[in-house]
This record gives C-alpha cells, sequence and structure tokens, in this order.
C-alpha cells in the first residue's frame, strides 16, 4: 500500500490559530482553559472551557455567507484554508473530482440551532432561518467546504463521538491508499462552547466541576482527576499519495501509515474497564503500517481523566508494550485547551507531527501525581525527543476505540 | 413607484449584505448576484413582513429582476 503524506496542516484551537502560534503555545505549556464568557454559564455544573475568541479576524469569508453557517463551518473553513495554504495547493488547479473532504465531529452545529429552536417558540415558523436546515447537522462543515473550494470527490462525515475525526482521517486514508483520489483534506471541528451543548456535555457527568481553578481543572492521570475541559476549534491537513506529494515537491510533515478501529461493545457510555478493545485496536494499527512494537518511541494519549477511561487506557498500553511501556515518551497535550471532542484526534495527530518535526514531546498539563504507574509522562513541561514513529489514541463514549501510526517524513 | 423598488432593494441588501449598486434592475438575481432558492425563502418572508402583504415561494423566484418583483409587490398591494 502507498504510504499517504500529511503535506498541510490548518489548526484553530484555544491554543492558536495556525500551526505556528499553536504549537508555540502547546511546548510551552500554557493553559488556555478559562471561564466561559460567551454566555452566561454560571449555573452550570461546569462552566470552564477552551473557548476562541477571535475567530472573524481569520477568517475572510463574507457576512453573506456566515450568516448561513454555524461556528463548526466556519472553523473548519478557515482550518482548510490555512492547510491547503500550508501545502501549497492552489485548488483551483486541482481536478475537482479528485479530491476528497473527510471531516469528524461529535455534535453538530448546536449554536445555530439552538438560536432558531427557541425563534421557532417565540415567533413561529417565520421565526426560523431557511438556514436552519443546512447550518446545524454534522455534514454541513463538508457541504460548506466542498461549496467554498468547488471540491467533488467522494467525501465523508464520521460522527463517532470524540473519535470521529481520528477515524476520518483513517477512512480518508483508506480511500487514497486505493487511488481514488488525488488528494483529501482530512481532520475534524467541534464547537460545544453554547449553552445546549454545554448542558448535554454536562449532563453526561464526565466534565471537570473544579470552575475555581480553570487551568488545573483537565489533569489527566493525576491522582486528583475529576473529568475533563471541553474545547472548540478545528484541526485539518491535506493528505496526499507519497508519490504525488513527492512528484510535486511538497514539504512532507509526516505519513499515516496504518489504523485501527474497534468497539467494546460493553456499555453505553464507559468503556470496558480492561481495555482489551483498545489493545486489539492497537494492534490491529501497528499490523497495518508493518511497524514492530518496539519500534514505536512516542504515544498521543487520549487522556479523558475520568478513572474507567485512564485506567483502561494505561492498562492497554501496557498490555501492547510490556515493560517498554515506562520508557516510551507518552503526553496529553490537550489537557492545556480543553478535549475538543470529535474534533480532538485530529489535533492529537497534528500535535504528534509538530512534535516529530521539532524533536520536543509537548508536555501534559496538571499531571502532578501520576495515579497510574508503568508510562513515562511527559509532564510539566517539553522533553527533547526523536520521533520516528507514533501512535494516537482516540476514544469515544461507549468504547469506540481508534488507533493510527504516524511515521516521520523525509527532508 | 421608486419607493417601492428603493424598499425591495433595502431588503435584499439588507439580508444578503451587499452593496447597494450590485443589484441591478433588469438582471435575475440568480445570474446577476447568484441568490440560492434558500436565499430566496429569506427574502419572500422578509418582503411579505416589509410591504405588510401575503407572498409565497410561488410568488417570487430567484429568477426574476428586481423589476419583476416591483410588479409583484405592486399588484399585491393595490388589492389590499
Amino acid at each position: 500500500m502507498e504510504k499517504i503524506a500529511i503535506t498541510g496542516i490548518g489548526v484553530v484551537a484555544p491554543s492558536g490559530i495556525g500551526r505556528r502560534q499553536f504549537w508555540a503555545n502547546v511546548k510551552a505549556g500554557r493553559s488556555f482553559v478559562k471561564e466561559i464568557t460567551r454566555f452566561d454559564a454560571s449555573k452550570y455544573p461546569s462552566h470552564i472551557a477552551g473557548q476562541i475568541d477571535d475567530l472573524e479576524k481569520y477568517s475572510n469569508i463574507s457576512e453573506r455567507l456566515l450568516k448561513k453557517m454555524d461556528a463548526f463551518s466556519h472553523m473548519a473553513l478557515i482550518a482548510s484554508e490555512l492547510a491547503l495554504t500550508d501545502a501549497g495547493i492552489d485548488i483551483k488547479k486541482e481536478d475537482p473530482n479528485l479530491v476528497g473532504i473527510f471531516l469528524g465531529n461529535a455534535i453538530g452545529g448546536w449554536l445555530y440551532a439552538e438560536t432558531e429552536l427557541r425563534d421557532l417558540y417565540i415567533e413561529g415558523r417565520e421565526g426560523v432561518s431557511p438556514y436552519m436546515a443546512s447550518a446545524w447537522f454534522p455534514a454541513a462543515p463538508q457541504g460548506q467546504v466542498s461549496i467554498y473550494y468547488g471540491i467533488k470527490g467522494f467525501s465523508k462525515t464520521v460522527v463517532a463521538d470524540r473519535a470521529s475525526s481520528l477515524q476520518a482521517i483513517g477512512y480518508a486514508r483508506k480511500t487514497l491508499s486505493k487511488n481514488k483520489l488525488n488528494m483529501i483534506l482530512a481532520g475534524g471541528m467541534e464547537a460545544p462552547v453554547t449553552p445546549y451543548a454545554l448542558l448535554c456535555c454536562n449532563t453526561y457527568g464526565g466534565l471537570s466541576e473544579d470552575n475555581a481553578h480553570p487551568q488545573a481543572a483537565y489533569r489527566p492521570f493525576d491522582r486528583k482527576r475529576n473529568g475533563f475541559v471541553i474545547g472548540e476549534g478545528a484541526g485539518i491537513m491535506v493528505l496526499e499519495p507519497q508519490q504525488r506529494a513527492k512528484a510535486r515537491g511538497a514539504n512532507i510533515w509526516a505519513y499515516v501509515t496504518g489504523y485501527g478501529t474497534t468497539c467494546d461493545g460493553k456499555d453505553r457510555i464507559n468503556p470496558d474497564a480492561s481495555g482489551k478493545e483498545l489493545v486489539r485496536a492497537i494492534e490491529i494499527a501497528l499490523s497495518d503500517a508493518k511497524v514492530n512494537k518496539e519500534q514505536i518511541d512516542y504515544i498521543s494519549l487520549d487522556g479523558v481523566a475520568l478513572t474507567d477511561w485512564d485506567k483502561s487506557e494505561i492498562s492497554a498500553i501496557k498490555s501492547v508494550f510490556g515493560k517498554r511501556a515506562e520508557k516510551i515518551p507518552a503526553s496529553c497535550p490537550k489537557s492545556a485547551f480543553g478535549n475538543l471532542l470529535g474534533a480532538s484526534g485530529a489535533l492529537d495527530l497534528i500535535i504528534t507531527v509538530l512534535s516529530m518535526e521539532h524533536n520536543l514531546v509537548a508536555p501534559t498539563l496538571n499531571l502532578d501525581d501520576p495515579d497510574l504507574d508503568g508510562l513515562n509522562y511527559v509532564r510539566g513541561q517539553a522533553m527533547e525527543h526523536t520521533i520516528n514513529k507514533a501512535l494516537v489514541i482516540s476514544r469515544g463514549r461507549g468504547g469506540i476505540n481508534s488507533v493510527s501510526v504516524i511515521e516521520k517524513g523525509e527532508k | 413607484m421608486a419607493d417601492t423598488k428603493t424598499k425591495i432593494k433595502g431588503v435584499f441588501v439588507e439580508l444578503l449584505k451587499i452593496k447597494p449598486e450590485e443589484l441591478k434592475d433588469d438582471l435575475n438575481l440568480s445570474d446577476s448576484i447568484g441568490v440560492d432558492s434558500t436565499e430566496m425563502v429569506e427574502a419572500v418572508i422578509a418582503l411579505g413582513k416589509a410591504f405588510s402583504i401575503n407572498l409565497n415561494a410561488k410568488d417570487i423566484t430567484k429568477f426574476m429582476t428586481i423589476n419583476d418583483i416591483e410588479k409583484v409587490i405592486s399588484s399585491k398591494i393595490s388589492v389590499k
């Protein structure tokens, strides 16, 4: 199977818009979790998040178009533009039938939806924007990106809770490897900092309620962990076959070489405590990449900061890597800006690629007292380390396990 | 009549966030400024409110010009 290259990176995150600003903040371990200011969230049990306040500053999208879309589509458009620019691709010169879009998200465009539903009940049918039908649903960003660039190739939106975007990237790689398309915009976006979406996240019961200390609230694998913090944003990459990327002289950031996914099939919300299906997903991904587990030199952790999730994740890693798990640097840098739910896997993968590029592992924040032994956690500050082959783990509610293998690109 | 046309144009300028000079009286809305069917749904509702008349999606389409729309609205106003 031909290797699939990552040739462009587009990031829209609380820690920064554009890969340079994002990486500068992530590697420094600066936290961007704070009290929600977009609306009065003070009555919610958890009212802290990684929020993006200045999206418009980075956007060239007309007001006429903006009023038709939710923030998650807007984020996807900005991230797509950044990724295409980074890849040096002029989309007008591409065959539109051979370009695809594979994006993941978990909840859809609720800021738009809840505003219009409010108007429905207050003003009646005529109070609802006709764009409601096309703005809120999970595939809306795929549609907006497709229309904006005139992209017409095979495309997909994946909805698989927090594993959505890593799954989308997995499918994108598979599609490219069958020579069905020339390139794909792959990743995910999520905009959960809205009254209704925040309510749903709260009732799920997995959020940290340490509102008094926003920057210390998200503490994956720490003894005092009490849940995760939500964040909003998008991570989209340009993927293309190695041969094409090399032929056009593209900068190859890294390769996506393996992918594995399994389901726990145990519970509607919680994972299987044993982590055995995550073990299988890791093994499938390694086998798919034809990479020996001894070659993995970095693990990007999912790190939900809930006991069952953290324990099963560590248990699975130890089961696969044995004693060597104590040596492989592992980190969960999203503790600095929040869990972007369906977009979290894409952001984790981008951080992994940037870590490879800079020979620097970004730190896990707030992991002061590891509760679970047996891993080489990178915490507090970044660690110099050469990464050639990495594992990215992303998991969704009910036990959806997704794992990618990423390999360093040649310079 | 001129007031009716000015008011119609004002509705489109506000809805589409465009400059008034982008609207041409004798070119159809779809070809000239790319109005789509969803934008027309919004326009029909807004024009109905602006002129206090009952309009539906069949009365006004994206293939009409501002002049065509003025005729439709004027006829509706005259039978009020």
